[in-house]
């Protein structure tokens, strides 16, 4: 898989969060990333992907001379030109948590839902042109929205149209919906989540891993704030939690090296959790570039192929 | 328990301050919302209690050690119980208090004073009149009925704030009542200042009353024809009478006249008759209204009744000043020569001058220093004056001064001032707050005297010792550094100038030869006479006339709320409380059990930070 640092800096500016967020629709956004994405590669994923070889057809001006197959033309001294045939044999379910962390904004450009957003629809945008079917439900404590997969013209944006009216609001509680989709999964499918994780992180994995029971790939996108990921306050605070009255009065400078080690000890659980079943896990930073994340679907991608 | 200093405990307050500030600002912590409490509430939540424990650990141990810092600085101390309350009763026993039945009538004041004392009061009896004696001190009523049985009629004269100097010393940080059983005499206040009562003591005057005529025979002069004597009536009416002398106290008249003294005047009768050159008299008035112990007065003949004082100047004008000052005075006369007169004089005519003032060296011959240094040493006070006309090697050659007078003169920059450094010095006191005003007269010439081996009375401005003093056999020296002629400073233009040559001569007069005086009142009399009016032989062989203070014959009186007027009220007896506060302080030391403790606070406090 290719690193991010092997890119150019051109292209990871398009990819650059604080660039999308100034952007207008969703589908602007979507499609931005994906294509600066895809303008980085060196060789397009679409390609070999879900094109399948149909007939030969006799050139005609104004075809594609790429599409000239020259050994045909070496044994018969004739023009031909191959047609493929595309197939679509992806169900992809995009899965995003809106409860009200979701809408938590630190020191980046967008909120933690915000990011997820431009994510789903990323990813929905690149699967629309591999032909796959990509589908989106929406949850907190439960499913709160439900768009199934299609890979039908206008389906592309009727989904970046709900995800941009994605809002944010109440508790999560992400075992219950995952349960809940794993049933409700009839066909094999790629389950895309994407949530902060931030809460009890046992009945997620059971969850995640009733779904990958069922055969479908999972791929975990844990989107964090800098702020939850740094946690640079300096100053004595109470720190109230965003979706309940929780609350501690704590010197940040004092508890700053227990908390990280909590979350590096819940991130270091995640993977080993996941990865132990076979779930793609990657913790995302919500002021870094969406690349990390497209190249996670990418890979999950070529291995179900 | 009570504080020394308890200014020092505002600064543990102000230590408290900040604490304060920083407990405040920790109760307005803002509101941050967060998403990941959870995670902050795990391990780190209990670590913050941890640390605030610590905190409140360290913080406790750091204001207890500031704390324990300023008290020790406070110097606690523990009070004993309060005490009960005193009542002093005060009976005036000076001669105005005498005439038929008053004294008793006085008593009985007294006495009702200590029987209307209630069961909580502790009862002192004082006696007073020059001085005043605690006959009781603060106890019983009993005890203090005794010593009121036990008081007599002095002679003494009013001195009233004899008396609040005792409440003072009884006071010892007691409530308490004063009565004071007097006749009102203002004449009691002449020599004092305002007398201050304790807070929480209250005064009361018990008013014994007056004689309504008196007579007191002020003065007596006697010279080679007659004898003189000052009669002043006291009363409301004229008196007449006859005055007679006698030469022992009880033996019969030697001589007599008649006199007249209209009532509030006094009167001089003159009694043509040539006393003996030696031996006592005594002088009386027939007075049976009147007080009884002023009307004789006793006189030691051949006694020398003035000092004199010898002015050795350089001509006509020198010494003008001082002597117009000193024959001011009416106590002191004087007489002014130059150096030759002085070579022409005996010893024996040096010997009848208690105070020589050298203001020249110039023509001095040995033979006169010779005899100034031989009266000094006799008793004589030596008055030296600095001057263009003074050498200061004659006047260092007249005695083996060790290390040697030395002085250079001084005249450059400007003109200095004069300040006392001894304020309390005999030439100064009498000046009282006065003495600053010296600081007026500008010198501008002066010597600067090396003052080993002198005592430095005053400085000028610029340090320099301006007035020295030291003894010289039984006599004093007196060094004055810049002139009195008016020539080096404007000294004798100045107000001062005439106080301060008669303290300096009476000062200088009454060094030595204590032998001259013969004429006492009754509360300086030497040790061993009196204290009763008469001619007694002291103990080194000397016949000395003790009289009564003529003063207190006099029958003016003042209301009680004018005597309570001249009672101070504030809290300058504070400082006798204060000085037994600092002793039980100083017995209990609880300032070093508190540095003690602050010290274990601080271990402590290391303790817990390195935890």
């Amino acid at each position: 898989m290719p690193q991010p640092g092997a890119r150019d800096l051109r292209d990871i500016r398009f990819l650059d969060p604080a660039v999308i967020a100034k952007l207008g629709t969703m589908e602007l956004k979507a499609r931005t990333v994906v294509e600066g994405f895809l303008s980085g590669l060196h060789r397009s994923p679409y390609k070999g992907f879900s094109v399948e070889f149909a007939e030969y057809r006799q050139y005609l001006p104004g075809d594609d001379l790429s599409t000239l197959d020259w050994k045909v033309f070496a044994r018969s001294d004739r023009h031909y030109v191959k047609k493929y045939e595309e197939e679509t044999n992806l169900e992809c379910h995009l899965l995003v948590d809106i409860s009200a962390s979701m809408a938590y904004r630190g020191a980046a450009a967008m909120s933690k839902m915000e990011y997820g957003s431009v994510l789903a629809g990323s990813l929905a945008f690149l699967m629309n042109r591999q032909r796959d079917a990509s589908g989106l439900i929406a949850f907190d404590e439960k499913i709160a929205f439900r768009l199934p997969a299609s890979a039908r013209r206008g389906h592309l944006h009727t989904l970046l149209v709900a995800l941009e009216r994605l809002t944010a609001a109440r508790r999560s509680d992400l075992g219950r919906p995952l349960h809940q989709l794993a049933e409700a999964l009839v066909r094999r499918s790629l389950v895309v989540l994407i949530s902060d994780l931030l809460d009890e992180p046992e009945p997620i994995i059971a969850g995640l891993k009733h779904l990958k029971f069922k055969g479908n790939d999972v791929i975990v996108f844990q989107v964090l704030d800098p702020n939850e990921l740094t946690f640079p306050f300096e100053a004595s605070a109470r720190f109230t939690d965003v979706e309940s009255a929780d609350a501690i009065t704590a010197d940040p400078r004092s508890i700053r090296e227990a908390y990280l080690g909590e979350l590096g000890n819940l991130k270091q659980h995640y993977d080993r959790e996941l990865r132990g079943v076979g779930v793609d896990y990657v913790q995302l930073d919500t002021s870094k570039p969406l690349d990390f994340a497209l190249l996670a679907y990418l890979a999950a991608r070529s291995r179900r192929k | 328990m009570a504080f020394l200093y308890p200014a020092f405990l505002i600064g543990a307050v102000a230590i408290a301050l900040p604490i304060v500030l920083h407990l405040l600002r920790r109760d307005i912590a803002p509101e941050v919302p967060f998403t990941a409490v959870r995670l902050l509430r795990r391990s780190p939540v209990e670590r913050v209690h941890k640390r605030r424990l610590k905190d409140l650990l360290l913080l406790a141990a750091r204001v207890i050690a500031l704390l324990l810092l300023a008290a020790a600085f406070a110097r606690p101390y523990v009070r004993g119980a309060a005490p009960a309350p005193v009542r002093v009763v005060a009976l005036d026993r000076s001669y105005s208090m005498g005439g038929p039945q008053r004294f008793d009538r006085a008593r009985a004041l007294a006495r009702a004073a200590i029987e209307d004392a209630s069961s909580s009061e502790r009862v002192a009896f004082v006696a007073f009149d020059d001085r005043a004696d605690v006959l009781a001190m603060p106890g019983g009523k009993g005890e203090a009925r005794a010593a009121l049985d036990g008081t007599t009629l002095g002679f003494g004269a009013t001195r009233y704030s004899a008396v609040f100097d005792k409440v003072l010393e009884m006071a010892n940080g007691a409530t308490g009542r004063l009565i004071l059983v007097t006749d009102l005499q203002p004449s009691g206040w002449n020599k004092e200042g305002a007398p201050v009562l304790p807070l929480g003591w209250e005064m009361e005057v018990r008013d014994a009353g007056s004689v309504g005529e008196n007579l007191t025979i002020e003065a007596v002069t006697v010279d080679a024809a007659a004898v003189a004597a000052t009669i002043r009536n006291s009363g409301r009416t004229p008196r007449s009478g006859r005055i007679q002398v006698t030469l022992d106290e009880r033996g019969p008249e030697a001589a007599g006249a008649d006199f007249t003294v209209a009532p509030g005047q006094a009167s001089v009768a003159r009694i043509n008759w040539r006393a003996p050159s030696t031996g006592a008299l005594t002088v009386s008035v027939d007075d049976p209204v009147g007080l009884a112990a002023d009307n004789s007065r006793y006189v030691v003949l051949g006694a020398r009744q003035t000092p004199k004082a010898l002015v050795v100047g350089a001509g006509e004008q020198s010494g003008l000043y001082l002597s117009r000052a000193l024959e001011t005075s009416r106590t002191e006369d004087v007489d002014v020569v130059t150096s030759a007169r002085l070579a022409s004089m005996t010893p024996e005519e040096v010997s009848n001058y208690s105070t020589i003032a050298l203001l020249t060296t110039r023509a001095l011959e040995r033979k006169s220093r010779e005899t100034i240094a031989a009266q000094v040493r006799a008793g004589s006070g030596l008055f030296i004056a600095a001057g263009s006309d003074l050498d200061i090697s004659v006047v260092a050659s007249m005695a083996d001064w060790q290390p040697a007078l030395s002085a250079v003169e001084h005249g450059q920059g400007p003109p200095v001032t004069l300040a006392a450094t001894d304020v309390r010095h005999p030439i100064f006191r009498p000046f009282n707050a006065l003495a600053v005003n010296l600081g007026q007269v500008r010198f501008e010439r002066s010597w600067r005297v090396a003052p080993e081996g002198w005592s430095v009375i005053a400085r000028f401005s610029n340090g320099s010792p301006a007035l020295l003093e030291r003894t010289l056999g039984r006599g004093r020296v007196v060094l004055f550094a810049s002139d009195v002629d008016r020539q080096w400073n404007d000294f004798p233009l100045h107000p001062g100038f005439v106080p301060f040559a008669i303290e300096t001569a009476r000062y200088l007069s009454a060094s030595g030869d204590r032998r001259q005086v013969r004429d006492y009142t009754v509360a300086q009399a030497p040790p061993g006479i009196g204290p009763a009016p008469g001619v007694f032989r002291t103990a080194d062989n000397r016949t000395v006339a003790v009289n009564v203070d003529p003063a207190e014959g006099a029958l003016d009186r003042m209301s009680a709320e004018a005597f309570a007027g001249k009672i101070q009220r504030n809290d300058a007896a504070g400082t006798v409380q204060q000085a037994q506060a600092r002793d039980t302080e100083s017995r209990q030391s609880y300032w070093q059990y508190g540095l003690a403790l602050m010290l274990l606070a601080l271990v402590a406090e290391s303790f817990v930070g390195r935890a």
